[in-house]
């Protein structure tokens, strides 16, 4: 009999865990838009393709003492149609399932993932790899088809090339680069796995929206789909980078949303970064880490371009490698508290979870920005639009551009869409072409309505 | 596509009215990108629910007790129990469900809570302990709790004025029983009476935002 291997929790994961709840199940979705409408048998072969060089994807949650681990299983991924809302909770406890799902609607192939396994590049990864491989099955004529539909990569500018490769149930990257005993010399950064980034400096209060939780806990999507050139042309405008002046962008929209704002008040925002563009990675396990930007609101320059231009200078401040490196290096000590080390998981839970909670007091809205992406052909003549968004407890948005259109995915556990309608209106205000893709979510929009949307066409 | 002409944004699917401001939409629909899932349960009608079938179960409760003796023989200590539960559960689901304004949920529980421990009083064979101690320490309460919540909470004068007053009328009805001779031991009902009457000279300094906030709500 041979026995399933099996890899520990680092921290960052367990943090998903600890914080997850009912409205923000920590699910988040990548999206691939085909240009045709998907075939589910062939969507199923192309995953039992995909899945074969995932062992991580294989793997299953299970909670030791003092520990949550990932376990091998026997497990096998079913493609299913989409009947239940996006980001519905998949890790339930003591429960043996996979901890991902892939369903398919219409034109769209979308990858569920519980963020303890895998973050946005990893997953991302995953999709490129299950898109290609559904394409060249289904396009087997295809003269971009290649003979091998097995190794191909996504790009990520600024990024690593990775994807194609297969990727173990092995170690964290955190551990791999960062696990040393003494710190290296010469500003290599020492290990870290990360708790504190979630504490880091956002112990500070921030403003916090409020709103009419959903009627079921489902997550309530807006995705806005525009020209990525037109607003990077306004970024550019203002001499920031397109993060720095979309975040300004949903500052401004949260403010304007809001019947009264205080006078004085400042938002604050929580940007993961992806450190494999510092330290290389294949590994598709989380490798992120999160900085927080705030503005006060009522003491000074209030316009756009000087919200994005503060904005934009503490972005780059905090992800120097320097500074990124610091921030490891401070977590560390956290890291290797054998306190923590000790304490039984449901304790654990516990204590991250009010962590969680103290930081969240710190945070108005989050944004997280994928870059732009191409895929390898076959998959990226037919997919028209690739999106992504993640379960929130608070106001936010994913952006990836792709083929040259932007799409931001706003949600939210709010059934209020008024920061997204202020966010839309700015922009076509300046004459971009914005559309606008919703799920339903109240009981009035959805009476009346097919279960497959099919409303009145009229 | 739809279209909304207020946000001057396309609208992907067949939204009757734009997802984002709720103006009605123009043009063709095409199929919609995403499912439209129906809610696995609705929050507010589970809360509903609860509430209105708690209501039936706490009043089933009070109803029940006439079934049984008055006074201290029959069910005797467990009478105590029930309505004590009953009573909590009552006063619980009354200020969750008055949350939102301290004021006015504070109004409510005096009256509640009175009512309840005169019904009791009189189950255990009236004692007269509900007009003596509980219904004017609870009216002594409110009145402070009230003085104290709306500054504390920076409520709007409008908010809260009308069950300022109340609060502060009702705090004289213990010292109506003591008139009436219906009270044993007055030291209560007198604290209730002074804390009232100060409570109403403040409540006077705000007399015009009262007067304006009648008009509003008496308007015919």
């Amino acid at each position: 009999m041979t026995r399933r291997t099996w890899v520990r929790l680092d921290n960052a994961s367990t943090m998903f865990l600890a914080a997850r709840s009912d409205a923000d199940p920590k699910v988040f979705r990548m999206t691939a838009e085909m240009d045709h409408d998907v075939d589910p048998v062939v969507l199923q072969k192309a995953l039992d393709a995909t899945f074969d060089r995932y062992p991580l994807y294989r793997a299953v949650l299970r909670r030791g003492v003092f520990w949550y681990y990932l376990q091998d299983s026997d497990l096998r991924p079913e493609v299913v149609a989409e009947t239940r809302h996006t980001c519905a909770p998949i890790y339930q406890a003591d429960e043996r399932t996979l901890l991902f799902r892939v369903v398919h609607h219409r034109r769209r192939i979308n990858l569920e993932v519980f963020h303890a396994l895998s973050d946005g590049t990893g997953a991302l990864w995953f999709l490129t790899d299950l898109v290609t491989a559904y394409v060249s099955l289904r396009f087997p004529d295809d003269p971009a088809v290649r003979t091998d539909p097995g190794r191909h990569g996504v790009r990520v500018e600024g990024g690593v090339e990775a994807g194609g490769d297969r990727h173990e149930l092995e170690a964290d990257s955190f551990a791999r680069y960062f696990r040393t005993r003494e710190p290296a010399a010469g500003g290599a950064s020492p290990r870290s796995r990360g708790l504190g980034r979630f504490v880091g400096a956002s112990t500070e209060r921030a403003h916090t929206v409020r709103g009419t939780r959903t009627p079921d806990n489902r997550t309530r999507v807006v995705e806005l789909t525009m020209s990525a050139a037109d607003v990077l042309a306004l970024a550019r405008a203002e001499g920031v980078s397109l993060t720095s002046y979309l975040t300004a962008l949903f500052f401004r929209s949260v403010r304007a949303a809001e019947e009264s704002t205080d006078a004085v008040s400042t938002l604050g925002v929580s940007i993961p970064v992806n450190l494999r563009q510092l330290f290389p990675s294949t590994s598709a396990r989380n490798f992120f880490t999160t900085v927080r930007l705030e503005h006060t609101y009522g003491r000074g320059d209030d316009e756009l371009g000087a919200v994005c231009r503060d904005l934009d200078a503490q972005l780059r401040a905090q992800t120097t490698e320097e500074a990124l490196g610091e921030r490891v290096r401070r977590f560390i000590r956290f890291e290797r508290m054998i306190v923590l080390r000790i304490v039984p998981s449901p304790i654990k839970d516990l204590l991250l979870g009010l962590l969680n909670r103290a930081s969240n007091r710190g945070l108005t809205v989050a944004i997280s920005n994928l870059g732009n992406i191409r895929l390898p052909e076959p998959a990226a003549s037919h997919t028209t639009r690739i999106l992504f968004h993640v379960s929130a407890v608070r106001p936010q948005f994913c952006a990836v551009s792709y083929a040259g259109r932007l799409t931001l995915s706003f949600t939210s556990p709010f059934t209020e869409t008024g920061h997204v309608r202020e966010f839309a209106r700015f922009l076509s205000s300046r004459g971009i072409s914005v559309t606008v893709s919703a799920a339903r979510v109240t009981e009035e929009e959805l009476s009346g309505v097919g279960p497959a949307g099919e409303g009145d066409l009229r | 596509m739809k279209r909304c002409a207020a946000c001057e944004v396309e609208i992907e699917g067949t939204w009757a009215t734009c997802p984002l401001c709720g103006a009605r939409t123009e043009g063709e629909g095409v199929p919609d990108p995403v499912p439209a899932v129906p809610l696995e349960f609705s929050r507010r009608r589970v809360l509903a629910m609860l509430f209105f079938a708690s209501l039936a179960v706490i009043l089933a409760s009070l109803a029940a007790q006439l079934l049984f003796n008055r006074g201290d023989d029959g069910v005797g200590v467990l009478r105590s129990i029930w309505l004590g539960v009953v009573a909590l559960w009552l006063v619980v689901m009354m200020a969750v469900r008055k949350r939102r304004n301290v004021a006015k949920g504070t109004a409510y529980l005096v009256i509640l809570l009175g009512g309840v421990s005169a019904y009791w009083d009189y189950l255990t064979g009236w004692n007269g302990w509900s007009l003596s101690y509980a219904v004017p320490a609870t009216c002594a309460c409110s009145i402070v709790a009230v003085l104290i919540a709306v500054r504390v909470m920076h409520t709007e004068v409008g908010e809260h004025i009308v069950y300022s007053w109340m609060t502060a009328v009702l705090g004289l009805v213990p010292v109506v029983f003591l008139a009436l001779g219906w009270v044993r031991h007055p030291v209560v009902s007198i604290v209730c009476g002074v804390l009232s009457v100060i409570a109403l000279a403040v409540q006077l300094a705000s007399l015009r935002e009262t007067r304006h906030e009648l008009a509003k709500r008496l308007h015919l």
